[in-house]
């Protein structure tokens, strides 16, 4: 076998690799851990590209860990779905660690800086594995480590806010994995296996023989993935976690974490249950409410946030919910939408905390109202803000407008017009908090009235490709669209 | 603490804990065990000096730095034996079709590569609970 065929595995083990090698470096040579990690990031990175290129080329790829054929053993798949989320995962944590380089010394004490590329490397191993596995306990164990890296990466800042907010996530998380685990159980129990494919096969004959036992499996994964998430009921550890993390860790978190999370539902909903179990209860249904209810009232609470972060951490959770709008929906266009967003809220919630961490790091400013006037003090970085504003609102240029747009073409084809004016309805509440920021940002008449530091390099190129890729996901989201049209296509 | 009779007790047991961790170790495709469970009775063995003596003396079977350092090692290990499996034929973690000699069924070393690997999760996690234990005692740094 070539290298190549090796990649699914190799990917999280070259993660991995580097994050148990980084401790150790970090000790003796510091400088060397940095480029150690930005190194096996860009090496996964570029694995994903050549993967995705090989998908598309000659299908779906198994990979089976050990050798062991899947009823035994842990099998790994690659599919146009899946490769999108590992691109996805990949760039924007490579983008987001390049910007932490400079962040960190900031926000962190130097002795932990080494432990947290640790901990970053490991969030994105799991993450990408999640992305990858084909094996649902396979998946619990990934879900695991995900949270727990996810909880260290916020309470390795060490401060009072911090420490709370990840024990409340933690805890609340570990509830959402036990839900998960009992309803693996469950299926395991009506059928015998944990092999999505195989358990596809089989839950139809069991579907007939214990409806309650797969019933309640379904139930327990809304739940348990709806609180990893931040579905809308279930969302009430986010805004603390995300708002007091250092920022780069906000924007891991509210760029990737909770988006894997919404994926590996997608995958649970389309690849592991069969049609009629979905048809059977209004399963879509529940989900459709929640994401409808998370739009409206993710964007309610964020205008009434005074912190800066605050704000963007309860648009997060207006912005998850468009994700599950399309799940919801249960339409091939609207989840397309719903995918597409996947990428597009990474890549300008990811940016907006950037820009926010940029803020806090030249000014020390987090209040919205002290904001006014400062777009001339950091051009840059509020242009970036503006576009990915723009993006969160939906106007046309950005990739905002591009998502928003099929899961309303989803909406109108399901015959549910209702839903299109929740996404209206949604992107107006949006344009009314993010545009007086930038209102007052750029008209305000008199100077800003903080002192302020240059913005470093190392903050303000990752900032640039921001902008543009938010631009670019507006612009030229055809390739994108198509491929991930033929992996909904291949899953409905 | 200074007491007599807790440090004597510990003294003479803890060689007998790490043999029993050892063996959990390597018995662990044999019997129930294995490298967490072999791991953690080690690790035990290390928090109990410790306690019974005090720092200084725990420190000294295995120092903080040595224990994060076996730590980070023994997991890159465990990569690298998966990784045989993909320089040799097979699959990443394979086990026969790496080459690593499977030996006769029911013996101690008739696992190939599961015994390597358990080997060095049993160092992880014994190192890893020396490393918390003194995370903890040493506070803030």
């Amino acid at each position: 076998m070539a290298l190549s065929d090796h990649f699914p595995a190799l990917i999280v083990a070259l993660l991995l690799f580097s994050a148990f090698l980084t401790p150790p470096v970090y000790r003796w040579t510091p400088r060397f851990s940095a480029p150690l990690t930005t190194f096996c990031l860009s090496a996964a990175f570029l694995m994903a590209i050549l993967l995705t290129a090989e998908v598309s080329r000659s299908g779906p790829l198994l990979y089976h860990m050990g050798g062991w054929p899947p009823p035994y053993g842990i099998e790994l798949k690659v599919d146009p779905l899946r490769s999108y989320a590992l691109l996805v995962i990949l760039g924007v944590s490579l983008w987001i660690f390049v910007y932490a380089l400079k962040d960190l010394s900031h926000e962190l004490r130097i002795y932990v800086i080494g432990w947290y590329y640790t901990l970053f490397a490991i969030l994105v191993a799991s993450m990408a594995a999640i992305a990858l596995t084909n094996d649902l306990f396979n998946l619990f164990v990934l879900m695991e480590i995900c949270t727990i890296a996810a909880c260290g990466i916020i309470s390795i800042k060490e401060d009072r806010e911090c420490l709370e907010a990840s024990f409340k996530y933690l805890i609340l998380s570990a509830m959402g994995t036990g839900c998960y685990l009992l309803g693996v159980a469950m299926l395991y129990m009506a059928t015998g296996y944990l092999n999505f494919d195989l358990l596809n096969g089989a839950l139809t004959e069991a579907f007939s023989l214990y409806p309650r036992n797969i019933f309640t499996a379904a139930a327990l994964f809304i739940v348990a993935f709806g609180t990893k998430s931040a579905l809308f009921p279930l969302h009430v550890w986010l805004p603390d976690a995300h708002a007091s993390a250092p920022s780069p860790s906000s924007a891991m978190l509210s760029g990737l974490v909770i988006k894997v999370f919404a994926i590996a539902l997608f995958l649970i909903f389309y690849q592991v249950f069969p049609r009629e179990i979905l048809n059977a209860v209004p399963l879509t249904e529940i989900v459709l409410w929640l994401a409808a209810a998370g739009v409206m009232f993710g964007s309610i609470y964020a205008m009434l946030q005074a912190d800066l972060k605050m704000m963007l951490a309860y648009s997060s959770i207006g912005q998850i919910g468009f994700i599950f709008l399309g799940l919801g929906l249960d339409q091939e266009l609207a989840i397309t939408g719903g995918l597409y967003h996947v990428m597009v809220h990474a890549i300008t919630k990811a940016m907006l905390f950037m820009s926010a961490g940029v803020i806090i790091y030249t000014t020390g400013v987090r209040k919205i109202k002290d904001l006014a006037g400062i777009g001339r003090a950091l051009p840059i970085t509020m242009l970036a803000f503006t576009v990915g504003s723009a993006s969160m609102i939906g106007l046309p240029g950005t990739g905002g407008l591009i998502s928003k747009w099929y899961l309303a073409l989803g909406a109108l084809e399901a015959g549910r017009p209702l839903f299109v004016l929740v996404i209206l309805a949604s992107s107006l509440l949006n344009a009314v908090y993010y545009m007086p920021i930038i209102i007052s940002a750029f008209m305000h008449q008199g100077e800003f009235e903080y002192k302020v530091r240059p913005v470093p390099n190392m903050m303000k190129i990752p900032l640039i490709i921001g902008a543009l890729a938010v631009i670019i996901t507006g612009l030229l989201s055809r390739p994108v669209i198509v491929m991930l049209q033929e992996a909904v296509a291949s899953m409905l | 603490m200074e007491d007599q009779i807790v440090r004597m007790t510990s003294r003479l047991v803890v060689p007998f804990i790490q043999v029993y961790g050892i063996y959990i170790i390597v018995h662990g495709h044999l019997s129930p065990g294995g490298g967490f469970s072999g791991g953690a009775i080690f690790g035990a063995s290390l928090v109990l000096l410790a306690l019974s003596f005090n720092l200084e003396a725990g420190m000294k079977q295995i120092s903080h730095q040595t224990a994060s350092v076996l730590e980070s090692g023994s997991a890159i290990a465990f990569l690298l034996a998966g990784m045989a499996g993909v320089f040799f034929g097979g699959n990443y973690l394979a086990n026969r079709a790496a080459g690593y000699p499977l030996g006769e069924a029911g013996a101690l070393f008739s696992s190939g590569a599961v015994f390597v690997i358990t080997l060095f999760l049993g160092i992880k996690v014994a190192s890893t609970i020396a490393t918390l234990f003194y995370n903890i005692i040493e506070g803030e740094d």
